[in-house]
């Protein structure tokens, strides 16, 4: 039986040709995002979930709000894991992560290289992550101090295997100089962890102000101990703060109680972050990797379900379409005896045919097209992640539950026929249904405006925050990494820089608007800092060429200048800054630097204003900074003209070679750094118009295909009008016109939804474009000129035949 | 009215080439109603189409009113034709999706008719047609009878100069087909020429004369008048 229903299911296929290949190609491509998205989402959705005790790890998280906004950190202090675990039983064990600069310079024979997959760790790290060693201890292999453990990779890339990696001796730049041994070799970590180090050092090897409570500069990670939740152990951070952070804060504010603290509009708040929450839903600055978002997930996940059942829209329009052509053979059946339940089984098993073909089809296409994808998504996923045990199931589910579900309606729909009715012809068309079919088409397009006008949002978004005036100016600017490598020749090399033709000037400065070096600090415009009138801002640290270079404007007062001996002492503050302290001229007035007891603050003058800059992400307001003249040596910047970059270039790092052979030469454009910081933004763009031109492609070949159906059904409609003296256009008007109006239909539910989903996504952005209606009139206008050309393909067809042909056909 | 030389029209497959019609020639007078005959296969649909200027000819001349209508293309085609013939076929040919009165209202609109103007002469031809009551009904509600009345109807609204007819008793049992054909009479004693192509000797007896055909030729033509 199930061979004869094959039989005739494949020789269905195989006659019907052009129906066969648009419900293949459609279902085959629908199912290829679907497979694609679903392996995009479910390696999203793995993050961190391979450390054996990942649901009892906790990472704190901490929100600050001092004088100015609000800021969500991912630190803590150093203070704060160690304290917790001594006065909370409830803590099984707590590590710290440091990576204040995020890279460092390794020496591999006789040449230093720039490692930035860095960090040190507390000697606890591997008791509490997972991470199994191939050479060594772990558990033990961070407790000296220098100390450090390597994946397997930076193994064999350094000591050529693992085995000889053991015992050998890393050089690098930290304090001038600083040897680690490797004391350990662990696999490397999978890429889907929020965290992705190759080299992790011993923390008793980082330079700091031991015994803080105040500072947060640490990633602290608790493993709480079984059956102990977050809500419960949240509870305990209060005590912990009153106890410890309090009589610290004591020290450099004039504060009584976290209360009064909290009463001035300030905020310290701690939280516990699941470790399988950070990549998803953390999202905080300063993360150690950038995350992943929870909403994108989402997104992509409905775009993947939506461009499945618009391929499946497709088949049943197509299906029931053509039941009149079919409904001959249903009614002989019958009349031979078949019952109901054979004919609907004959029916899905075509269906599940169809989609199993497509299936296999899309799978081939998923391979093919994974490089692609992966470049598109910023993933590293093997095609091979397809056959993965997770994945095997759905995959021999699909075609049945695709197939089910695309087949189910024609069959139940073909199936209740009445054998006299059809066999005498007295079957409309296959029109009786076309009100549902109208519903499904107006469905796909409505997906396929939504993603059309979304598409152009975030496009016009990125294009707004790519030619937003940022206050300075990112263009030509050429930043050399490492200045410090340089050591006391870097003042040197800037000057033979800027000997050179195209350099218009040069600055040295770690502080950039773009990912870099931050520190902040507690300043106030009183000499005695308490709560009300403390507040946080950036401490930049620059050189008198800053504001030049990166053409800052000045709109009060004078920049750093060699003439004033006094400089040292002098600051510049942005508006936003200015605008907190509230003098109507702040130039001439002073602000105060809190130090450790009453009395300690260090005093500045105000020497100028800038104009506000983007320093951080445009998702964020400007915040408080404010400018000190020194050195900070983390780069070395250049303003430069465009047509002399290549020779600057090439000079630079010939320069670089002769005044530090050892170390690399390395460097960026500032606004390629830029645009890397909107890197998941421009990875979102990517896939949204990708796939918002695969579901119009779907939709338009289902739609092609309801064309040609129709006008095939209508040709003896049409052959009359032709007689009765219809010109070639009233025949096309006529035929697109029902099409049409489903379009028109599918805008007016998709423009509002299209809003209300993009207002959200801009939310994200402190400083966001308008949605203008235009962006919808481009949407709609588009959706209809595609469906229009794909319509009038066949209506031209038809309407140009002879009608003889047609009227003779009776 | 019309003066066809010479016609031919072949039809070709890869295979076989058929010889529709073969240097057919003949004349039709303002007023008149012709009846054209012939076993299946000799030429009269072929004929009727070119007449109808739905189909070109192979070679001859087809003067309409005086004007050399063989070579024209298909826009200034339809522009005559829906302006001077109307149709009646046998299998009515109504469109199933629109009402008695759409039908009919149709070629109103290719003529470009304003719709007040096509209410008025569409209930009036439905009246004369005495199927006004069933304006509002779709063809398949109606009776083979009903249905060519509209037709009939349709073809004529356009006040046409010609009336082509294929067969239109086919489809109908004689009583029905006799008050078409009486619909027919009066229209042409109302001054319309009318040709009609039909199997049936006592439709013919109808016409003014007849014109008998035979392999794409005429035979005969006997005047009955």
């Amino acid at each position: 039986m199930i061979r004869n229903y094959l039989k005739v299911a494949l020789r269905n296929l195989w006659r019907n040709k052009t129906f066969s290949l648009i419900n293949i190609i459609g279902l085959a491509t629908g199912l290829c995002c679907f497979i694609l998205i679903a392996l995009y989402v479910l390696d999203e959705l793995s993050y961190d979930r391979f450390y054996k005790n990942s649901d009892r790890i906790y990472r704190i998280s901490s929100d600050i709000r001092f004088g100015g906004a609000e800021t969500k950190y991912p630190f803590t202090s150093d203070m704060m894991g160690q304290t917790l675990k001594k006065d909370y039983p409830q803590v099984e064990q707590y590590t710290r992560i440091y990576n204040s600069n995020g890279s460092k310079l390794l020496k591999k024979g006789t040449q230093f290289i720039t490692e930035t997959r860095v960090a040190h760790a507390d000697s606890t790290f591997f008791d509490v992550f997972s991470l199994p060693a191939i050479a060594g201890n772990a558990h033990t292999a961070l407790y000296e101090p220098n100390t450090v453990v390597i994946t397997e990779t930076t193994a064999r890339k350094y000591f050529g295997n693992v085995n000889n990696a053991i015992g050998k001796i890393i050089e690098t730049d930290d304090n001038g100089k600083t040897l680690y041994k490797v004391t350990a070799v662990i696999k490397d970590i999978p890429s889907n962890s929020h965290f992705n180090f190759d080299f992790i050092f011993s923390m008793k090897n980082v330079n700091y102000q031991w015994g803080q409570y105040g500072s947060h500069n640490f990633h602290t990670y608790l493993l709480l101990k079984p059956g102990i939740t977050p809500e419960a152990f949240k509870k305990n951070f209060d005590q912990y703060t009153d106890q410890y952070v309090l009589p610290e804060a004591k020290a450099y504010l004039q504060i009584t109680s976290m209360d009064e603290f909290q009463q001035s509009g300030n905020k310290l708040e701690y939280s516990l972050t699941p470790l399988t929450g950070i990549h998803l839903y953390s999202n905080r600055p300063f993360e150690l990797s950038p995350g992943g978002n929870i909403q994108y997930v989402y997104i992509f996940s409905a775009v993947a379900i939506f461009i499945l059942l618009i391929a499946c829209i497709n088949f049943m329009n197509l299906t029931t379409a053509r039941s009149a052509n079919r409904a001959k053979e249903v009614g002989v059946r019958k009349v031979l005896g078949t019952e109901r339940k054979n004919l609907i089984t004959q029916f899905l098993s075509e269906s599940i045919l169809t989609a199993f073909i497509s299936c296999i089809l899309a799978i081939l296409l998923a391979f093919a097209i994974m490089p692609l994808f992966n470049s598109i998504s910023g993933k590293t996923m093997s095609a091979l992640h397809i056959f993965t045990p997770a994945i095997i199931p759905v995959l021999v589910l699909l075609p049945f539950a695709v197939g089910l579900l695309a087949g189910s309606y024609p069959a139940f729909f073909l199936s209740s026929f009445r054998p006299i009715e059809v066999l005498k012809g007295r079957l409309s068309s296959g029109r009786s249904n076309g009100s549902l079919r109208s519903a499904l088409v107006i469905f796909q397009f409505a997906t396929s405006i939504v993603l059309i006008a979304g598409t152009i949002i975030i496009y016009r978004q990125l294009h707004y925050i790519q030619t937003k005036n940022l206050g300075y100016n990112k263009d030509q600017l050429l930043l050399i990494e490492n200045g410090y490598a340089l050591q006391n020749k870097l003042e040197a090399f800037k000057q033979d820089m800027l000997q050179q033709p195209g350099v218009v000037s040069g600055t040295i400065s770690s502080y950039l608007p773009i990912p870099s070096s931050r520190s902040d600090n507690i300043f106030s415009g009183e000499q005695v800092i308490d709560a009300k009138n403390g507040f946080s801002m950036q401490e930049w640290v620059v050189d008198y060429d800053y504001l030049k270079t990166l053409g800052i404007e000045l709109i009060k007062g004078r920049n750093f200048s060699r003439d004033f001996g006094t400089d040292s002492n002098a600051v510049i503050l942005n508006e936003a800054t200015a605008k907190t302290l509230g003098y109507t001229d702040p130039v001439g007035q002073h602000i105060y630097k809190s130090g450790m007891g009453p009395g300690s603050a260090a005093s500045y003058t105000i020497i100028g204003v800038v104009k506000n800059f983007h320093f951080e992400s445009l998702k964020r307001d400007i915040g408080m900074v404010g400018l000190f003249l020194g050195r900070s040596t983390g780069f070395v910047s250049f303003k430069m003209n465009a047509a002399n970059a290549p020779a600057i270039l090439k000079y630079a790092e010939k320069k670089w070679k002769t005044y530090a052979p050892e170390m690399p030469f390395s460097y960026q454009f500032l606004d390629a750094a830029f645009n890397n910081v909107y890197r998941s933004e421009q990875r979102v763009a990517k896939i949204a118009i990708t796939f918002s031109v695969l579901a119009i492609l779907i939709a338009c070949l289902g739609l092609f295909g309801l064309a040609t159906y129709m006008a095939e059904q209508r040709t003896k409609e049409i052959g009359i009008r032709k007689v009765l003296g219809a010109s070639v256009g009233n025949v096309v008007t006529m035929l697109s016109k029902d099409f049409l109006k489903l379009v028109t239909i599918a805008f007016c539910i998709a423009a509002p939804l299209a809003w209300w989903a993009m207002h959200n996504w801009l939310q994200d952005f402190a400083y966001r474009i308008n949605i203008s209606w235009w962006i919808f009139g481009i949407a709609g206008v588009l959706a209809l000129s595609i469906a229009l050309f794909t319509i009038s393909f066949q209506a031209i067809k038809a309407a140009v035949a002879n009608p003889v042909a047609a009227l003779r056909s009776e | 009215m019309i003066k066809i030389s010479e016609l031919e029209k072949i039809y070709r497959t890869e295979e076989v080439e058929t010889v529709a019609l073969n240097k057919l020639s003949f004349e039709v007078k303002e007023g008149e109603f012709v009846a054209v005959m012939g076993p299946s296969g000799c030429g009269k649909s072929t004929l009727l189409n070119i007449l109808g200027m739905l189909d070109d000819p192979d070679a001859g001349s087809f003067l309409f009113n005086g004007i050399e209508v063989a070579h024209f293309n298909e826009r200034k085609r339809a522009d005559l034709r829906k302006h001077n013939i109307g149709f009646v076929f046998q299998s009515f040919n109504l469109i199933d999706e629109l009402t008695v009165f759409e039908n009919v209202e149709l070629p109103l609109i290719y003529t470009g008719v304003k719709a007040a103007d096509r209410k008025k002469r569409v209930e009036a031809v439905l009246d004369k047609v005495q199927i006004m009551h069933r304006r509002n009904h779709y063809p398949q509600q109606l009776s083979g009878g009903q249905q060519q009345r509209v037709a009939v109807a349709r073809a004529v609204v356009n006040n046409p100069k010609l009336i082509l007819a294929d067969e239109p008793t086919g489809n109908l049992d004689s009583s029905n087909g006799n008050e078409v054909m009486q619909m027919l009479t009066d229209l042409n004693e109302q001054g319309t020429t009318i040709i009609m192509v039909t199997h049936s000797e006592h439709d013919s007896r109808y016409s003014h004369r007849i014109i008998r055909m035979l392999d794409g030729q005429t035979v005969t033509e006997n005047i009955l008048v």
